[in-house]
C-alpha cells in the first residue's frame, strides 16, 4: 500500500480517537492520547539525538575539543531525574537562561519597544492614524492605576476598556478561526476521496464501541459542563 | 424547562455535532464565496514578488503536523514563487516536527514547478534542517551557519554545498520569509536576522497570533504577514496557482457563520431573559 495512504489512513483513526474526547473522557481518546504521546517523545528524541550526533560528536571526533563543553553542559541536565543530584542540572539551566536573555535583550529594545513607540508617532492625517494614536494612549492610560477613576480620567478610562474590549474581541475571533482551521485540516485529510469510506467505518466502529461502553457502564458517560 | 432555557443550556456536544457539519459540508460540497485580499497578505506578495532574480534568502520552515494544512499550501506557493522568479532559497527549521514538514513543502512545490525550471539540491535551495536551541539557535547560525550546523537534512557536509560557498552568516540574505506557523516565533527573526542585520522580512503565522504580529507590520519591521489558511489561500490566488487553501478558507467562512450565529443567539436570549427579570 502507498505510504501516502497508509498515513491518511493511520491519521483519520487517531483523528477520530481524539475527537472522541468531546462526547466525554473515553478509553479510546486516552490510548490515542497516550500513543500519540509516546510517538513524539520518541520522534523527538530520535531528532535532537540525530542534531547532537551530527552537530557535536562528530566534530569532537574530528580534533574540537570544544564542544566536549556543551555535551557536558547536555549531560547535566540529566541531574535532573534524581533529586539528589538536581543542582548539577541548575548550572546548564542558567547558562541557558542567560544566554537566552542576553541574545533576546541585545535587540529587544531596538525591535520591540523603540520600534513599537515609532510606529506609534504618526501624523493625525488619516482616520486610522487617529485611532491608532487616541487607542494606544488610552489603552496605556487605563493601566495607570495610581489615579483615582472621577472627573476626565473616567472618561479616559472608559475610552482604554472599549479599544481594549474591540483588542480581546479581535483576539477571540482570531483563535475561534484557528481553531476551526485545524479541524478543517484534518477534515480535508479524513474525506480524501481515497480514504473516506475508511474514515467512515472508524467512525461507526468508535460509535459503537462507545454505545456498548455507556449502556453497559463498563465506561463513565460524561455529565460535567 | 422552556425552550429559551434549553437553548441557553445547550449542551456543547450538540454544537460540536453542528459546527462538524458546517465544516464538513463545504469540503464534501466545494462551494466559492467571493474573497478580498487583505492589506497584509498584498504587501507579503508584492515584497516576495519584488525580491530580484539571484538572491539568495533565509526561509525558516515552521509548520507542524496540525498547521501544515492551513499554512503548508502557502508555503508551497511561496517556495515556488521564489524558485520560478531564480531566487535561491535556503531553508531551516527551529523545531523537530517542523522540519519534515519543510521538507514535504519543498518536495511539493518541486512538483509543481514548470519543466525546465532551475531547482537543483544545493544549487537553488538547501534545507539546514533543525537547529536546536530556538532564539538562541537563530541567532548563532545567522552569524556562524557553520559552526551551528555541520551537514543539511540529507547528511551533506556544509563545505560541499555549492549555494552555501563563501555564506557563512546573514550578510549573505537579501530577505527573510519567516513561516512560523504556531511557534510564535516571528520575534526571533526580527530580533535575531532583521534588526541586527537590517534584512527585510516577511512572516507567515497562524491566524490567532496575527494581533501579535501585525504591530511589527505597522513598525516596518515586517513586510507583509500571511494568516492562516486565509493567507495561503491569497497567496494561492495573488499568484494564480490554485491550490488546497481555497478550499479550505471557504469551509473556515462557514463555520465562521455558524459561530457568529451562535454567539448572536446567545446574547439575545440572554437579553430577553434579562428583561423579563429572569437572569
Amino acid at each position: 500500500m502507498d505510504a501516502e495512504i497508509l498515513g491518511l489512513i493511520a491519521g483519520s483513526l487517531v483523528s477520530l480517537g481524539a475527537y472522541s474526547v468531546l462526547i466525554g473522557d473515553n478509553p479510546i481518546s486516552r490510548i490515542t492520547e497516550n500513543i500519540y504521546m509516546g510517538i513524539l517523545g520518541g520522534y523527538i528524541f530520535a531528532v535532537n539525538w540525530d542534531f547532537i550526533r551530527k552537530n557535536a560528536l562528530s566534530k569532537v571526533a574530528e580534533g574540537e575539543f570544544v564542544y566536549i563543553i556543551a555535551i557536558l553542559l547536555s549531560l547535566m541536565l540529566l541531574g535532573r531525574l534524581k533529586a539528589k543530584y538536581m543542582w548539577i542540572s541548575r548550572y546548564p539551566v542558567v547558562l541557558t537562561v542567560g544566554v537566552g536573555l542576553g541574545l533576546a535583550m541585545r535587540t529587544t529594545v531596538m525591535a520591540d519597544f523603540l520600534g513599537q513607540i515609532q510606529a506609534t508617532v504618526l501624523p493625525l492625517n488619516s482616520f486610522n492614524n487617529i485611532v491608532m494614536v487616541i487607542g494606544t494612549c488610552l489603552t496605556a492610560a487605563y493601566f495607570i492605576f495610581t489615579t483615582q477613576e472621577s472627573g476626565v480620567y473616567k472618561y479616559i478610562h472608559t475610552g482604554g476598556r472599549v479599544f481594549l474590549l474591540c483588542a480581546f474581541g479581535v483576539t477571540y475571533g482570531q483563535t475561534v478561526s484557528f481553531r476551526m482551521e485545524l479541524v478543517i485540516g484534518r477534515l480535508v485529510a479524513m474525506l480524501d476521496p481515497r480514504v473516506s469510506m475508511i474514515t467512515y467505518a472508524f467512525l461507526v466502529i468508535i460509535v459503537v464501541i462507545l454505545i456498548y461502553g455507556y449502556k453497559t457502564n463498563k465506561i463513565e458517560w460524561y455529565t460535567g459542563r | 424547562m422552556s425552550i429559551m432555557d434549553r437553548l441557553l443550556n445547550l449542551d456543547p456536544r450538540i454544537i460540536f455535532v453542528l459546527m462538524f457539519i458546517a465544516l464538513a459540508f463545504p469540503i464534501l460540497n466545494p462551494v466559492i464565496l467571493p474573497m478580498a485580499i487583505q492589506d497584509y497578505s498584498q504587501k507579503a506578495f508584492d515584497f516576495s514578488d519584488s525580491i530580484p532574480e539571484g538572491s539568495i534568502v533565509l526561509f525558516e520552515g515552521g509548520l507542524n503536523a496540525a498547521t501544515y494544512p492551513q499554512g503548508g499550501p502557502g508555503m508551497v506557493v511561496q517556495i515556488y514563487h521564489m524558485l520560478t522568479k531564480g531566487v535561491k532559497i535556503v531553508l531551516f527549521s527551529i523545531g523537530t516536527e517542523q522540519n519534515v514538514w519543510t521538507m514535504t513543502a519543498i518536495e511539493t512545490a518541486l512538483d509543481k514547478l514548470p519543466a525546465g525550471t532551475p531547482a537543483e539540491n544545493g544549487v537553488n535551495w538547501v534545507h539546514l534542517g533543525y537547529i536546536a536551541g530556538g532564539e538562541a539557535g537563530v541567532g548563532s547560525l545567522v552569524n556562524d551557519i557553520r559552526a551551528t550546523v555541520s551537514a543539511d537534512y540529507f547528511g551533506t557536509p556544509i563545505d560541499d554545498i555549492p549555494l552555501l560557498e563563501g555564506i557563512n552568516d546573514a550578510t549573505a540574505f537579501s530577505a527573510v520569509l519567516w513561516w512560523g506557523g504556531s511557534e510564535a516565533s516571528i520575534g526571533y527573526g526580527v530580533r535575531q536576522v532583521s534588526v541586527p542585520f537590517d534584512i527585510p522580512m516577511t512572516g507567515m503565522c497562524t491566524t490567532n497570533e496575527v494581533p501579535n504580529f501585525s504591530p511589527y507590520i505597522s513598525a516596518g519591521q515586517l513586510q507583509g504577514l500571511f494568516g492562516g489558511v486565509r493567507g495561503s489561500a491569497e497567496y494561492e490566488f495573488l499568484l494564480s496557482l490554485p491550490g488546497p487553501a481555497l478550499g479550505q478558507a471557504m469551509a473556515t467562512n462557514f463555520g465562521g457563520l455558524l459561530w457568529m450565529l451562535l454567539v448572536i443567539l446567545g446574547n439575545v436570549l440572554y437579553f430577553i431573559q434579562r428583561m423579563r427579570g429572569e437572569a
